[in-house]
């Protein structure tokens, strides 16, 4: 297995090159079904094989919660270009995950707030993490998917 | 990082020369060629760390570097009539992207290309 070079400090772009020319991509069979808006059709969440592949490896993706903080510059009303960029280059990296763990990181980055907050209060889940085989074959109707009482079992 | 060069201009024997920050700065900082058709899969990437599947024809790219600002300039193609990429749904850590049919339907495509080019946070 490879071994990650000491990446604190280095730009974040700068390790995702090392991990592209260096690891092997990894397509994962888990996806992540959740409902943003009662409007709205269910959304997939697809993880990208390379970037599972540096979340297995470790020490190159940079801490949840610094993605968090970004946002949360983003959505000053006054914002302009980030300032904070530095927090993705030398906040120590996090350690090798698992795949489900990979996954769990992956949900708190890139599926909205108020649908990791509130997931399972209401009378079913509006998040549910499958495997890709569970979910419809074709995409028929694809617009009026919902999740089913079957994928959230 | 080991292999480190320092240098301003890169010159070709016979090409002539140009300025390295011609390179840095026009460089894609992100890209990605997924199938948006069946179960949407991703086949290669730089820099992203997911797709949303946001229904026919609707895909969002998540990226692992965020940009600075929400000023790049997104690069976007697909095997449908056109793609599309609107001021609305660019972020700095993500983008949508469209794919549509001559009448402006969104629809689902087998093949679907994005890249940003433009500072990175």
């Amino acid at each position: 297995m490879t071994q990650t070079p000491e990446f604190k400090g280095t730009h974040l772009w700068d390790r995702l090159c090392w991990a592209k020319e260096n690891l092997e991509p990894h397509q994962s069979d888990y996806r992540v079904v959740y409902e943003d808006s009662v409007d709205e059709c269910c959304r997939i969440l697809v993880p990208d094989p390379n970037w599972m592949a540096c979340a297995l490896a470790g020490g190159i993706l940079p801490e949840v919660w610094v993605y968090h903080e970004l946002a949360k510059d983003e959505a000053q009303p006054d914002f302009v270009k980030h300032t904070r960029g530095y927090l993705l280059h030398d906040t120590e990296p996090v350690e090798a995950m698992t795949e489900e763990q990979a996954i769990e990181y992956l949900i708190l980055k890139d599926c909205p707030q108020h649908v990791v907050e509130t997931w399972n209060e209401g009378n079913r889940p509006t998040m549910v993490i499958c495997k890709k085989e569970q979910l419809p074959q074709t995409r028929e109707w694809r617009n009026a998917w919902r999740i089913s009482d079957e994928l959230a079992a | 990082m080991a292999g480190k060069i320092i240098a301003d201009t890169l010159e070709h024997s016979t090409a002539g020369s140009i300025a390295t920050n011609y390179v840095v700065n026009g460089v894609e900082k992100c890209w990605v060629n997924f199938n948006g058709t069946g179960t949407v899969a991703i086949r290669d990437s730089l820099s992203v760390s997911g797709l949303v599947d946001g229904g026919a024809g609707n895909y969002t790219v998540n990226y692992s570097s965020a940009a600075a600002n929400t000023n790049y300039t997104a690069r976007h193609g697909s095997n449908q009539y056109h793609s599309l990429v609107t001021n609305g749904s660019k972020a700095t850590s993500s983008s949508a992207v469209y794919a549509a049919n001559p009448s402006h339907t969104l629809v689902d495509t087998l093949e679907i290309d994005y890249g940003f080019l433009g500072d990175l946070a």
